[in-house]
């Protein structure tokens, strides 16, 4: 069994992150800040770390994926790339949340915030049993000084998503999909129909 | 003759999750290996519309499946194909974002060609993969996204010679569907209720036909269903199914007279051009009234009139493996960078008639 080789990579917020994980440690890491333009430059950007890495895609044992919670299209744009490589390649991907690559070889208990829109974080609390519902919670509600641990920056998120995958890539049974927490934001038509008489 | 070209194709610009593998041999008729359309109906049912987030939600966890299901059909693994096909756009941009990332990590990883198709290209090029069809012919793509008249001289090359100057008739559909508390997708149920109803009983216009030209306008024809709907409401508290059935056959013999007097002039505006065919595709053209008023437009103007069968007018990925195969003989090939586009105007060198600013033109 050669050791594992996992390609890793976030798009979830404003940056393109991606780590290159050979026998536990990180050959390579790129992070690139950009608020738009992640579709156009991940795979580019992935080819480049490979490069760097001295790996091809043919030796990547797995794939790991961050899938938030974050940006919906961000995210989708990551988890899009990783299930196609993963059929190319005919190897697992991995989905991580910000959660898990966060709270990964920490205490437990322990809390992690991630940075919601308008004033509010995701939440999800680890301790020795398991984990609870990831939620959305407005930021002032929750004492996030001391309880909480904050999400990682992006190129320690991305080397921890790497870490998270090349732990689980042989119980991962389910493909990667985004954690959005929050449901699609759609309602039903305002104006009813008209009576349809006798 | 040269080996025959295999081509994956993705498809994933509003609501539904498409994959097909088309293979071509020059010379030969295209043979359609499998084509594999998941729609997402349901999950759009509550809203009474496509919604995006929901699209692009099912496409990300549903691409990949549909992708391994046109494969198995076809008998056929990954590195049996020759390369790598995408809507990169117009649509709603969550979706086709999911089907070109997907299609970028399919091509990195197997090191197949990448090809960016724009998704009305799919369309106005599927006459020559169900009949052959030579250059140049006149198309009308007539959707719920789009309603446009194209002359085609090559797979790149389009020219527009008019379009909707606001809605479509696609739109105009499930519009007047909702109107009247028929389900969504609106075409076919707004087709089930005109059947037993009298399309002379009510008189609703027919927008822009007093202007020389093919350009056309749905919007105010929406109105009109609108006010007659309001009017029988206001009368007796509500309407009778036959007001509903007659309203819905008013209404799509307005489409079908509007598109067919269009497609008149657009005939004759090209009387001069070696025209080998009037053919039409999207959506709409799978409304028999429309398709039957085309019809005999054509018959009219002594040209061959071709509609695809109707799983290749609406949207599907083996337009776009088709369109692929298509640009890939041409060298028109894509690198990683392929950006996912929400507008793409196939003539681009006219000027724009829909949207502007930061998004650019529609149409």
């Amino acid at each position: 069994m050669p050791d594992p080789t996992v390609l890793a990579f976030d798009t979830s917020a404003a940056h393109c992150a991606a780590a290159l994980l050979k026998a536990g440690r990180v050959a390579a890491a790129l992070v690139e800040p950009m608020q738009k333009g992640q579709a156009e430059r991940l795979l580019p950007m992935l080819e480049e770390l490979l490069a760097e890495g001295n790996a091809s895609w043919s030796d990547l044992t797995s794939i790991g994926v961050g899938i938030g919670p974050g940006n919906f299209t961000g995210t989708r744009i990551a988890v899009s790339a990783a299930r196609g490589l993963a059929l190319g390649l005919g190897i697992p991907a991995v989905g991580v949340s910000a959660f898990e690559a966060t709270a990964f070889g920490r205490a437990r208990p322990i809390s992690v915030a991630v940075p919601a829109p308008r004033d509010h974080i995701y939440v999800q609390s680890f301790d020795a049993s398991g984990e609870t519902e990831p939620r959305l919670c407005p930021r002032a509600d929750v004492g996030i000084a001391d309880a909480m641990s904050l999400c990682l920056e992006p190129r320690d998120l991305v080397i921890a998503i790497a870490q998270v995958a090349a732990r689980n890539h042989k119980s991962a049974a389910e493909r990667p999909a985004p954690l959005y927490v929050r449901p699609a934001d759609a309602a039903p038509p305002r104006e009813a129909p008209p009576a349809i008489l006798p | 003759m040269t080996a025959p070209l295999t081509i994956l194709g993705l498809e994933s610009s509003c609501d539904d999750t498409a994959a097909a593998v088309v293979r071509h041999a020059e010379g030969a008729a295209p043979g359609i290996l499998s084509n594999v359309v998941w729609g997402q109906t349901d999950l759009h049912a509550a809203f009474g519309g496509v919604v995006p987030e929901i699209a692009a939600r099912a496409h990300t966890e549903k691409l990949d499946y549909c992708i391994e299901q046109a494969l198995a059909e076809a008998h056929l693994s990954l590195r049996d194909i020759d390369a790598i096909a995408v809507t990169a756009g117009p649509g709603l941009i969550g979706g086709v974002l999911a089907g070109v990332m997907c299609a970028k990590g399919l091509a990195a990883a197997t090191g197949k060609p990448l090809i960016g198709v724009n998704h009305l290209a799919g369309h106005a090029l599927t006459p020559r993969l169900t009949d052959g069809l030579s250059f140049p012919y006149l198309m009308l793509l007539v959707s719920g996204g789009h309603c446009q008249f194209l002359t085609v001289h090559a797979p790149d090359r389009f020219t527009r010679l008019g379009g909707t100057i606001d809605d479509s008739p696609g739109e105009a559909f499930d519009k007047i569907a909702k109107l009247l508390g028929l389900p969504q997708p609106g075409g076919p149920a707004v087709e089930v209720q005109a059947k037993s109803g009298d399309s002379g009983r009510f008189a609703l216009p027919r927008p822009l036909l007093d202007r020389p030209g093919c350009d056309l306008s749905f919007s105010g024809l929406k109105t009109a269903v609108l006010r007659t709907r309001d009017d029988l409401v206001s009368e007796k508290g509500g309407m009778t199914k036959q007001d509903r059935a007659d309203l819905c056959a008013s209404f799509q013999t307005a489409v079908a007279d509007v598109l067919a007097e269009k497609s008149r002039r657009a005939l004759a505006s090209l009387s001069a051009e070696p025209l080998t065919a009037f053919a039409v595709a999207g959506g709409v053209a799978a409304n028999q009234t429309i398709r039957y008023a085309l019809r005999d437009v054509a018959d009219e103007a002594n040209i061959r009139f071709i509609a695809p069968p109707l799983e290749l007018c609406t949207d599907n990925a083996a337009m776009i493996a088709w369109a692929g195969i298509e640009r890939f003989r041409l060298g028109l090939t894509d690198d990683l960078t392929l950006a996912a586009r929400p507008r793409w105007p196939l003539d681009e060198a006219s000027a724009p008639m829909l949207g502007h600013g930061k998004r650019g033109a529609k149409a």
